[in-house]
C-alpha cells in the first residue's frame, strides 16, 4: 500500500510563492484562505555568514493525525495511502480538528459552514496519477511528492540518504508526512 | 470576506460554563439521594441543573458552522466530543425526570427505586459532563496552555464550586434542604481554597515549563493581557473573596459569595478558551500571518465587489 509523503528541499526554495498561488487558483480557494503559505526565517547571523530559510507549510498528512481522531462526525478521514481529507457533507465545523492540528493547516469557512484543508489534490491530481498542483508548479523542484513505501521513488531516496532532514513538531508524536531538507 | 482562521471562542466558554455548573448540580442531586436521609436537596436546583446543561448545549449548537446538522456530532461516540454530547443529552433527560419525582403531579412521585436509578444516572453523567471539557482541552497537544492533566482538575473543581453556588442561589426561590445553607457554604469555601491552590500550581508548573512553548504562553497570565482579568476576576473576585464570605453565617453574604464564584467561573472559562488560541507557532508563521489582510481592508473590499 502506498504512503504518500512530500519532501521539501528548503535549500532550493526561493519563496516565490508560486505554489501558494497555484494551490489557491486550482482549488478555487476564497480570497483569504491559504492552504500552503511559505514563511521566511531570517536573515540571521552577521555578514558574511548570513542565513535565511524559506519554509513552505501545508497539511502534514500525519501518520498519527490528531485531527482525524477528534472529529465527532467522522468527517475527517485518512485514506490508506495516508492522505487526510474532509468529507464536507459530514463536517459541521465544530472546530475540534482546527484546535487539534498543531500545524494550523485547517481553516474554517463561514460561508459553507465547514472546515477546509489541503488534500494533496487527491481527486484532480493524485488519483489520476499526477503530482499535486503545488509540486507541479515549483520550478525549483523544491517540492518532491511520492510514495515512501516505494523503494525506487525519489522521496524514499531523499529521506533515507539525506543527513540534514527533519519534520516539524515531531515531539508531539504526530508523525508528519512532510519532510524538510535543510 | 467571510472566511477566517476560526478557533473556539466565547460561545464554547459559555457552553462549558453552563454545562459544568448544571452537571455538578445534577451530580450533587444524585449524591444527596443516596447520602441524605430523605434524599432531597432542591427541586428548583435539580431542574436548574438540567436547564443549565440545555442552555450550554444550545449555545454549542449555534457555535457550529452548520447548526441544523448538529445531530452529526452524535455519530462517532468514540470521540471525546461526541461522548460528551451523548452524556449531556442523557444528563438533561435524567435531570428533568429526577426533578419530576419530587412533584406530586407526576404518577412516579414518591417511587423511590425510580428516583434511585435516575440519581445514579445523574451521578455518572454529571461527573462526566463536569470533567469532560477539561479533558477535551487537555488532549490538544497543539495548544501549550491546555495540554496536560491539570486542565481536567481545574474544570472539575470549578464545576463543583459553581454547582454548589447554583444550589445556594436556587435555594432562594423555593424549598431547599437545610444542607444547602448549612454544609454547602463550608464545602464551597474548601473548594475555593482548592481552586486557588490548583491554579497557582498550574501556572507555576507551566512557567517552570515542560516545554518552552508552555512557558511562553503562560507569560501572558502573569504579566500579559490576561494577568489583570485572571488575578482580579478569577483569583480575587471568583476565589479569595468568596472563600472569606462563605464562612460568614449569613444568607445574603453566602448568596453574594455564590454569585461571585459563578462570575469567576465564567471569566475563567473565557480566559482559558482564548488562551488556547496560542498555538505552537511554526518557524516564521507569526510574521507571515501578521502580513496577511484581516478581511476588512478597504482595497480588498473594492476589488472583491468590483467597485473600483
Amino acid at each position: 500500500m502506498a504512503r504518500y509523503v512530500m519532501v521539501i528541499d528548503t535549500r532550493k526554495c526561493i519563496a516565490c510563492h508560486a505554489c501558494t498561488v497555484a494551490c489557491r487558483v486550482n482549488n478555487e480557494l476564497p480570497i483569504d484562505m491559504i492552504y500552503n503559505p511559505v514563511t521566511t526565517v531570517g536573515p540571521e547571523g552577521k555578514f558574511p555568514h548570513l542565513r535565511m530559510l524559506h519554509i513552505p507549510l501545508l497539511c502534514m498528512h500525519c501518520g498519527n493525525a490528531p485531527c482525524v481522531s477528534v472529529c465527532p462526525t467522522g468527517a475527517s478521514i485518512q485514506r490508506n495511502d495516508g492522505i487526510v481529507w474532509i468529507d464536507e457533507k459530514k463536517c459541521v465545523s465544530c472546530k475540534a480538528c482546527i484546535m487539534a492540528c498543531p500545524y494550523g493547516a485547517r481553516i474554517s469557512n463561514d460561508q459553507t459552514g465547514t472546515v477546509q484543508k489541503c488534500d494533496f489534490c487527491k481527486d484532480e491530481r493524485v488519483d489520476q496519477g499526477f503530482v499535486p498542483y503545488c509540486v507541479q508548479t515549483c520550478h525549483q523542484n523544491a517540492r518532491i511528492f511520492g510514495d515512501i513505501e516505494d523503494t525506487e521513488s525519489e522521496v524514499f531516496r531523499l529521506i533515507n540518504t539525506s543527513k540534514t532532514k527533519g519534520r516539524l513538531l515531531e515531539d508531539l508524536g504526530t508523525e508528519p508526512g512532510v519532510y524538510y531538507l535543510y | 470576506m467571510s472566511q477566517k482562521h476560526g478557533t473556539w471562542d466565547w460561545m464554547l466558554a459559555v457552553d462549558f460554563f453552563f454545562s459544568g455548573m448544571g452537571a455538578a448540580m445534577l451530580l450533587f442531586a444524585g449524591i444527596a439521594e443516596f447520602v441524605l436521609e430523605n434524599g432531597y436537596l432542591s427541586t428548583i436546583g435539580i431542574f436548574a441543573g438540567a436547564i443549565f446543561i440545555m442552555i450550554g448545549s444550545g449555545i454549542l449548537i449555534f457555535e457550529l458552522g452548520r447548526p441544523f446538522q448538529s445531530w452529526r456530532v452524535f455519530m462517532k461516540p468514540t470521540t471525546l466530543m461526541s461522548f460528551g454530547a451523548w452524556n449531556m443529552t442523557i444528563a438533561i433527560g435524567a435531570g428533568i425526570l429526577l426533578g419530576t419525582t419530587w412533584i406530586n403531579l407526576f404518577p412516579w412521585f414518591g417511587i423511590i427505586w425510580i428516583r434511585k436509578i435516575l440519581a445514579l444516572v445523574c451521578i455518572i453523567t454529571g461527573f462526566i459532563v463536569a470533567a469532560y471539557p477539561g479533558l477535551l482541552l487537555a488532549m490538544n497537544k497543539a495548544r501549550p496552555f491546555w495540554t496536560g492533566s491539570g486542565m481536567v482538575v481545574i474544570f472539575f473543581v470549578s464545576s463543583l464550586l459553581t454547582g454548589l453556588a447554583g444550589y445556594m442561589v436556587c435555594g432562594l426561590f423555593g424549598d431547599a434542604s437545610p444542607v444547602i445553607y448549612g454544609i454547602f457554604p463550608y464545602v464551597a469555601a474548601g473548594l475555593c481554597f482548592l481552586q486557588l491552590v490548583v491554579w497557582i500550581s498550574y501556572i507555576l508548573s507551566k512557567t517552570s515549563g515542560i516545554s518552552d512553548r508552555e512557558a511562553i504562553t503562560t507569560e501572558r497570565w502573569i504579566k500579559g493581557n490576561y494577568a489583570a482579568p485572571f488575578k482580579i476576576g478569577v483569583l480575587l473576585i471568583g476565589t479569595v473573596v468568596p472563600f472569606i464570605l462563605f464562612v460568614v453565617p449569613n444568607l445574603i453574604v453566602v448568596v453574594i459569595a455564590s454569585l461571585l464564584t459563578i462570575l469567576g467561573g465564567l471569566i475563567m472559562r473565557n480566559l482559558v478558551i482564548y488562551a488556547g488560541q496560542d498555538r505552537t507557532w511554526l518557524p516564521g508563521e507569526i510574521e507571515y500571518r501578521s502580513k496577511l489582510p484581516h478581511g476588512d481592508e478597504a482595497f480588498l473590499q473594492k476589488v472583491w465587489t468590483k467597485k473600483i
